[in-house]
């Protein structure tokens, strides 16, 4: 009885007043809220607690190290930034997810961070470091220069070696060492995150009249939004919530979207007007964000060198032992998926290398294709819902009004 | 149209650059492999392994100089390849699909190595071309250096290197020659050390020789840099350029200003725009660009030295890095100016230009410019706009 109720009591410790007792669309509800204004809960946090916040870009940043040194890890999701800000900096044939991210840096809307770790990705991750630097300048600046090769012996070995001086420059800012019981503490609870958003994930494909797609990746956006212990309280609660649910399955076109991020997030109601559900993806803002367990038995920084580099395959990086085409082509028949939406952030140059092998390989498998081209910001979501329609019509036969 | 004095080596260097494309040619007859390769890469250890290295940027510049670069480039769009990648790219990617090929064939690989510290678009290039030629494909990562080099980067990429001689041997059934690899950065050594003697010549007033004379006498530090012919080569030049220094010879008439320039020219338009600059009585005296090629091995150390050179090649460093580097360079030759270009096709080089811009006229008090287009295709030039967007510049040399 006593443990019981001291459990209860450490479970809604984070949750705030009137938050124990949300159901699901009060949860869904608040990732929403959170999803719709990202800063808001890092304000609070920042309040209550006091504690420095480090923002990072999406998504490969080792967000464990940040929240073992005490500091709340936050991802900078772009968004509805004034583009027009980031055109003194950024060429506007960059890539609108980092320009509106920078914008919203310029417009001051990122003023609780106080630092950010810029994931070396591509040449814009790469190049954007020094323009933020001179630009919106933060206290603690860092780079983590992820290695482009990820299947010979140097590259783990090199990670590792990044990671131990990304953990020591966290060291140096916080003022103290991060334990090894830390790291370990902080690698449970975001392997804790990712298999309760995993199962979720699997909620909305085995039933998703019960976790419609835009909910399933708002509580996936709003994760990366929020404390993460929060998150995981609210997500437990959820997940029992879904448990008890029995809705009886219907017919839905399965689809599966690849590209960099899920952006915008409207695609997603024009899937379910259609009949869609998300089978799988390989987005870094979807199932590669949740995909892999950092081993809970192995040196920490061995563990997430591990993680990191058998993450699903991205076009940042030369990943001969598992070839995107061939992965997409493997998942699309292994999920039985009707079709694939390659949705692609203009001006990805990395994406866009892919994208003739990847259309190709799936041509091979039988899997028709679409491909959607996005920008944050100035994307007309007309012509996708149009666009959208029209391929589910073709892959799905004819929708029942 | 300016006058100017063709410089006699250009035969010589016509006459090498058919060499070296007849020996790519023929090369796979021979038994040697063909092996595509980076320009800022460590031709070296290809050089030393008895394979011959085949340059496809080379390729890309050869197509955008004949102005070709459109044509083929459209080959690649039409596979859904954007128009905003690397010009190079869309060329070599272009003329893999292409049945006509209006600046002959690309040589095909037998083996892709790419070394990433001048983008990752050469990588991803390099992939897409291993997939379509179904050859092998070795990545030589480099991670971004800071204002300092760092050991941990370094480390990692003599890592690689032992790696890739394991993968070569492998390839070629037979044991890396590490004394073959001494004679080559020997040889490297001496055609870096001319090229960047001829290059230092832009200093004097007027200087003999400019960036876009730099861009004509090139091609040999990129695909010879590691043989006898490079040496040769830049011997003669260097011959050339000091007695155009005894005649009184200049580059442009009237030098009146010297202009830093970033980073690649545009090939197709590379007359175009030293007209247009010698027009106003200004000589583009140095780029970064040119300055690539100056490497200085310690032969002694052969893999240390080579991970030093090629991953503290300015193209690897960070943003603070690249604005001393002009800084220094705007010193060292006189500049009373900078251009920086806005390259469509280069984002590396481009992102962060804007800033740069600001930071070194603050940092210096020189006037500086930057203009939009891309290195090799025309559909991304406009005449009047990079007029537009530079007459003001020369206006503020002329009040200096």
């Amino acid at each position: 009885m006593l443990k019981c109720l001291l459990k209860r009591k450490r479970t809604h410790y984070y949750l705030q007043k009137g938050e124990n007792q949300l159901d699901k669309a009060g949860i869904i509800g608040l990732f929403e809220k959170v999803a719709e204004n990202p800063d808001w809960q890092a304000r609070q946090w920042k309040k209550e607690k006091g504690g420095k916040i480090i923002g990072f870009l999406l998504t490969d940043v080792p967000e464990e190290l940040i929240h073992a040194a005490g500091f709340l890890p936050y991802g900078i999701c772009g968004g509805r930034s004034r583009l027009d800000r980031a055109n003194a900096h950024l060429q506007i044939w960059a890539c609108s997810f980092v320009r509106s991210s920078l914008a919203l840096a310029l417009e001051r809307k990122l003023d609780f961070l106080d630092g950010l770790i810029i994931p070396q990705t591509c040449d814009t991750t790469r190049m954007v470091f020094g323009i933020w630097q001179h630009a919106s300048p933060l206290p603690f600046l860092q780079n983590f220069r992820l290695p482009r090769q990820v299947d010979r012996p140097s590259a783990r070995e090199y990670l590792i070696g990044e990671l131990a001086r990304l953990k020591e420059q966290l060291e140096i800012y916080r003022g103290a060492k991060i334990s090894t019981e830390e790291l370990q503490n902080s690698i449970k609870l975001y392997n804790r995150n990712r298999s309760l958003l995993r199962k979720l994930y699997h909620i909305h494909e085995q039933n998703p009249a019960s976790l419609s797609a835009k909910a399933l990746y708002t509580l996936l956006k709003g994760s990366m939004l929020m404390p993460r212990e929060k998150v995981n309280e609210l997500l437990t609660e959820l997940l029992k919530a879904l448990e008890g649910e029995t809705t009886p399955p219907g017919e839905y076109i399965r689809l599966i979207i690849s590209g960099t991020l899920l952006e915008p997030f409207e695609l997603l109601d024009y899937l379910e007007e259609g009949g869609g559900i998300v089978v799988g993806d390989d987005l870094q803002n979807g199932f590669r964000y949740i995909d892999g367990e950092v081993k809970e038995d192995v040196e920490p920084l061995e563990a997430l060198a591990d993680r990191q580099l058998n993450r699903l395959p991205f076009a940042g990086y030369d990943q001969a032992r598992n070839p995107r085409r061939y992965f997409l082509s493997r998942m699309a028949v292994g999920k039985k998926a009707q079709g694939v939406i390659f949705l692609h952030l203009k001006y990805c140059e990395p994406e866009n290398y892919d994208y003739y092998d990847n259309a190709q390989a799936l041509e091979k498998a039988g899997i028709p294709t679409i491909r959607i081209e996005t920008e944050f910001g100035t994307t007309s979501l007309g012509q996708i819902r149009t666009r959208v329609q029209a391929f589910l019509e073709m892959v799905g036969g004819v929708i029942n009004d | 149209m300016t006058e100017r004095k063709t410089f006699k080596t250009a035969a010589f260097m016509k006459e090498l650059m058919a060499k070296y494309y007849q020996e790519g040619k023929e090369a796979r007859g021979k038994g040697i492999p063909v092996v595509w390769i980076t320009a800022v890469a460590p031709v070296e250890i290809i050089y030393a392994a008895g394979l011959f290295p085949y340059y496809p940027e080379n390729f890309g510049a050869l197509a955008a100089a004949r102005k070709v670069a459109d044509k083929l480039s459209m080959v690649a769009e039409a596979r859904g390849y954007a128009h905003d990648l690397c010009g190079y790219a869309r060329c070599g990617i272009g003329d893999a699909y292409a049945e006509e090929h209006p600046v002959g064939e690309i040589v095909k690989p037998d083996l892709l190595f790419c070394c990433n510290t001048q983008c990752g678009s050469l990588s991803k290039w390099f992939e897409v071309a291993s997939r379509f030629y179904h050859a092998p494909y070795f990545l030589l990562d480099a991670p971004q250096m800071g204002h300092e080099p760092d050991k941990l980067g370094e480390q990692y990429f003599i890592a690689q290197l032992k790696e890739l001689i394991s993968f070569l041997e492998e390839f070629t059934g037979r044991p890396f020659d590490y004394d073959r690899l001494k004679e080559v950065l020997r040889l490297s050594n001496e055609a870096c050390r001319l090229w960047n003697e001829i290059l230092d010549t832009a200093a004097l007033k007027p200087a003999p020789f400019g960036f876009f004379d730099a861009c004509f006498h090139m091609a040999p530090i990129v695909t010879w840099r590691g043989t006898e012919e490079a040496v040769t080569y830049y011997r003669a030049l260097k011959e050339e350029v000091d007695a155009r220094i005894k005649e009184g010879i200049s580059a442009i008439p009237e030098e009146r200003y010297k202009v830093y320039f970033d980073h690649i020219p545009l090939w197709p338009k590379l007359r175009w725009f030293s007209d247009f600059f010698a027009e106003h009585h200004a000589l583009v005296a140095v780029s970064q660009y040119t300055h690539s090629w100056a490497y200085s091995f310690d032969i002694d150390r052969p893999l240390e030295t080579l991970a030093e050179n090629y991953t503290e090649e300015f193209v690897n460093r960070c943003f603070d890095y690249r604005v001393q580097l002009k800084i220094n360079f705007m010193k060292k030759y006189n500049c009373d100016g900078f251009v920086l270009f806005s390259n469509r096709s280069c984002k590396p080089n481009a992102f962060g230009l804007y800033d740069k811009r600001n930071i070194i006229s603050k940092l210096t008090g020189l006037p500086g410019a930057v203009f939009e287009a891309d290195m090799s295709d025309l559909r991304f030039f406009s005449e009047s706009q990079v007029r537009a967007q530079l007459e003001p510049f020369f206006e503020q040399l002329r009040s200096r």
